[in-house]
């Protein structure tokens, strides 16, 4: 067993931790059976750590998505269990569809869902604000604004959903997933912590009869949560009682507003009610606060969810506090920070803001540093291959991976993308309307997410589309996760290996090859015959992560590249393939030893330009 | 811990994907915390792993936020030229800058798209802004400790060395003996002296 100090500190011990770090000691101390999660930043961190530690005291599943890891989760509760679901934001649009009705029949084990939302988009589609989730599907949230805060934060949703038996939210934000804080921890039990199941159809077999009685069942529970949070020590009051100025605060906007507050030395001028637990709202915590304070302003990111309901409750009880929100200043989109509440406060209380100068204006023109795929990246040798047949003649359906960074010039591998598997359903319904050629690109972990319903539909409505399969044997993008395409040596006894092609087949392929990424000879003539027939077709092209192999299998290649020849050709495969291993050293181009991981893709390319040399 | 009297600092750190920021953020936080000072860190995790840019920032002394925004960072730490540049708007005016003096080129300057700012223009224009201003070849003195890694050390030490951290390296080095693996030890207490001795010079 691990001697990580998560599984061998005692009560009292202090470590610096990552937020996402204190939710696994969180849940650690709780009593945390099973583990279930679907990768995806700002969440990942959660389940690897689990994964790092391997410890029995608890089962840990990466799922092949997030509707699945909720399901499983919710089993495992049901059978009595203290289950973790983990996933970010847009994660939890594909759970949704359990979520609502689990929060119906309830579940006795204790299910803690963590929500892991990313305002400012630091690495998603969107900004929603799953705040609404909790809201639609009545989960009692949580929202930590510091890593001590997401301990006893997950430890607290526990304690809740084992006693309400109702799934309970945990929802973050990408600043504080990725906040890094001293930690005091609490005492780790003896056992997991387990109820046995009472068989009970008419409670949890949700059909339109029980389904009735659980929605009663559900509004009564939520009664009892609201009389948690109207007791709950992370809803809490500070400033001078007589002050008649309020802010209202929620999630990381606590932070925002303690500094604000030092920042401006406006301590004294205002009295803060600071919401830890967020929903169902401490009606009467508010209340008498409103009815205290003349103003009150509401600071949250996002959605005006605390303000409508602030506004709400005012207006129900006659209350005559003037309340102010969302505007020019706090809008609904990005993130909220220490210099954006300094302004609005200044406003608020009607005095100069602190001058906030920089030693230094934004320097212009700067080259910009986008983040890129990796040299030696068998994407990029796919979508070069794709590019020399297709060119503008086809139109290209991306997927979420990595391998969406093939967006990026001269590869322009993406037309559209909607979301997690929807590269062949999108591009189906493309090419059904435009009638032109659609190539989707879809990675192997993608494809086990969502691909494969949009693959059996492709094939059930008869679409016509090329599907390429990116098939590089790792979850890449949020840290090299396990999936179902994943070697066997490699996931070990407790996970079995799924052949993507006896996938394809059993669904009704017919039209199929299998290609070596780095092998352009063969991805190219396969896409040649595959180009001319109508139907779905797949091509399947395999090729270890570079990164990954790496770090996995300490698998390094004894070869570079290296140019012999420079002149159109050099600079043809530059332009055309432009791996960030090469580089320009004024006129001539030069392949960096230390980037090359020896692929040698620029050697067919570009055969008269580059040659094989050893290593070193 | 939790007195209120503690000095408040703001620090940002800078790099690229790759180079090491992040673990060099942790250990300076770890520092910091055995120093028995209120702290709070953050990074931005995700894409900006694939070779783009990675800023953390380390707040001591009762900040509670996560993020810093331009013009709030007492100290800047650098490990990466451009990227030193790039983040001096973050400096607030009188603030410090210690930075590495060795360029990481993007992919556009290495594919000849766009050209990197000269070494020397970089340098006036940080040292026209900031109060106090380091510049190290992290690289040659991470190389001559014993691995280039160590060269973040360096830049942390220079840091400690410069009496502006509420510690000095005597707590780095405590911290270095204490959450380094044992066979990364020695590099990293030579690329200690080495960065100490760099701006003591």
């Amino acid at each position: 067993m691990s001697m990580h100090p998560l599984l061998t500190g005692g009560r009292g011990e202090r470590h610096l931790l990552l937020t996402n770090e204190a939710i696994v000691r969180g849940a650690l101390e709780a009593g945390v059976s099973l583990v279930s999660c679907y990768p995806g930043t700002p969440s990942s961190e959660v389940p690897d750590t689990f994964r790092k530690l391997g410890s029995d005291r608890y089962v840990l599943e990466y799922s092949v998505n997030e509707k699945v890891a909720f399901e499983v989760a919710a089993g495992a509760a049901l059978a009595g269990g203290m289950a973790l679901v983990t996933m970010k934001h847009v994660g939890l649009n594909v759970a949704a569809d359990p979520l609502f009705t689990a929060a119906y029949s309830g579940l006795p084990g204790g299910l803690v869902l963590l929500s892991a939302d990313d305002p400012g988009c630091h690495a998603s589609q969107n900004e929603q604000d799953n705040r609404h989730y909790a809201r639609a599907a009545s989960l009692p949230c949580f929202e930590p604004a510091s890593a001590a805060e997401a301990r006893e934060m997950t430890r607290e949703a526990f304690r809740m959903a084992r006693e309400l038996q109702q799934p309970v939210m945990l929802r973050t934000t990408t600043r504080v997933n990725h906040m890094r804080g001293p930690v005091e921890f609490g005492e780790l039990p003896a056992e997991r912590s387990q109820v046995p199941f009472e068989r009970n159809p008419g409670r949890f077999v949700a059909v339109p009869a029980t389904a009735r009685v659980r929605h009663r069942a559900l509004v009564t529970a939520m009664k009892k949560a609201r009389e948690f949070a109207e007791n709950s020590r992370f809803n809490t009051e500070y400033g001078d009682p007589g002050v008649r100025t309020g802010i209202i605060v929620s999630g990381v906007s606590r932070n925002y507003l303690a500094d604000a507050l030092a920042t401006g030395g406006w301590g004294g001028r205002v009295r803060v009610l600071e919401l830890g637990m967020t929903w169902p709202l401490p009606e009467k915590k508010l209340l008498a606060f409103l009815s205290s304070c003349d103003r009150v302003l509401v600071l949250e990111e996002g959605d005006p969810l605390l303000e409508s309901g602030v506004r709400e409750l005012a207006q129900r009880h006659h209350c005559a506090v003037r309340v102010e929100g969302k505007d020019e200043l706090l809008t609904v989109q990005g993130e909220y920070s220490t210099t954006l509440l300094l302004r609005r406060l200044a406003q608020y209380l009607d005095c100069p803001c602190p001058a906030l100068t920089s030693a230094a204006p934004a320097a212009e023109g700067l080259p910009n540093r986008p983040p890129n795929l990796c040299a030696g990246c068998s994407h990029r040798a796919v979508y070069y291959a794709v590019r020399q047949v297709f060119g503008d003649d086809a139109y290209y359906s991306n997927d979420i991976g990595c391998y969406t960074l093939g967006v990026l010039p001269p590869l322009r591998a993406a037309d559209f993308l909607v979301c997690m598997g929807s590269s062949i359903s999108t591009g189906s319904g493309f090419a059904r309307v435009s009638g032109k050629p659609v190539v989707a690109f879809i990675g192997d972990s993608t494809f086990f997410h969502s691909g494969m319903t949009g693959l059996a539909n492709a094939l059930f409505n008869r679409h016509d589309l090329l599907v390429v399969i990116l098939d590089n044997g790792t979850t890449a993008m949020t840290g090299h996760q396990p999936n179902p395409g994943m070697a066997q040596e490699v996931l070990g006894e407790a996970s079995l290996h799924l052949d993507i092609e006896a996938v394809v087949r059993g669904l009704g392929v017919t039209q199929f090859a299998r290609v070596k990424a780095f092998n352009l000879k063969g991805v190219m003539a396969a896409l040649e015959e595959l180009k001319d027939k109508k139907g779905v077709r797949v091509l399947l092209a395999e090729e270890p992560c570079a990164l990954y192999a790496r770090r996995q299998f300490r698998k390094g290649t004894t070869q570079v590249a290296e140019v012999r020849e420079q002149g159109e050709d050099a600079r043809r495969c530059l332009d055309t393939l432009a791996c960030p291993a090469f580089y320009r050293d004024g006129e001539t181009i030069a392949v960096d030893e230390n980037l090359c991981s020896g692929c040698m893709v620029c050697l067919q390319v570009a055969p008269k330009a580059f040659k094989a040399r050893k290593r070193g | 811990m939790s007195e209120t009297t503690q000095k408040r600092m703001r620090i940002y750190f800078t790099g690229v994907g790759g180079q090491g920021t992040l673990t060099a953020t942790t250990l300076l936080s770890r520092t910091a915390l055995d120093a028995g000072l209120d702290l709070v860190a953050g990074e931005v995790h995700g894409m900006a792993q694939r070779g783009g840019v990675v800023e953390s920032v380390l707040l001591l002394g009762g900040w509670r936020s996560p993020r810093l925004d331009p013009g709030e960072a007492d100290i800047i730490l650098g490990f990466e030229p451009l990227e030193t540049l790039r983040g001096l708007p973050y400096l607030r005016p009188g603030g410090a800058v210690f930075s590495s003096s060795d360029p990481l080129p993007p992919v556009s300057v290495s594919l000849g798209n766009a050209p990197y700012p000269d070494l020397a223009d970089i340098e006036s224009r940080v040292r026209a802004a900031a109060g106090v201003c380091r510049f190290l070849p992290c690289r040659e003195l991470g190389l001559q400790a014993g691995s280039v890694q160590s060269g973040n050390t360096v830049l942390l030490a220079a840091a400690c060395a410069s009496g502006l951290l509420p510690f000095g390296t005597d707590a780095l080095e405590a911290a270095i003996k204490k959450y380094l693996p044992a066979k990364l030890q020695d590099v990293n207490l030579k690329a200690l002296s080495l960065g100490a001795a760099a701006v003591a010079g």
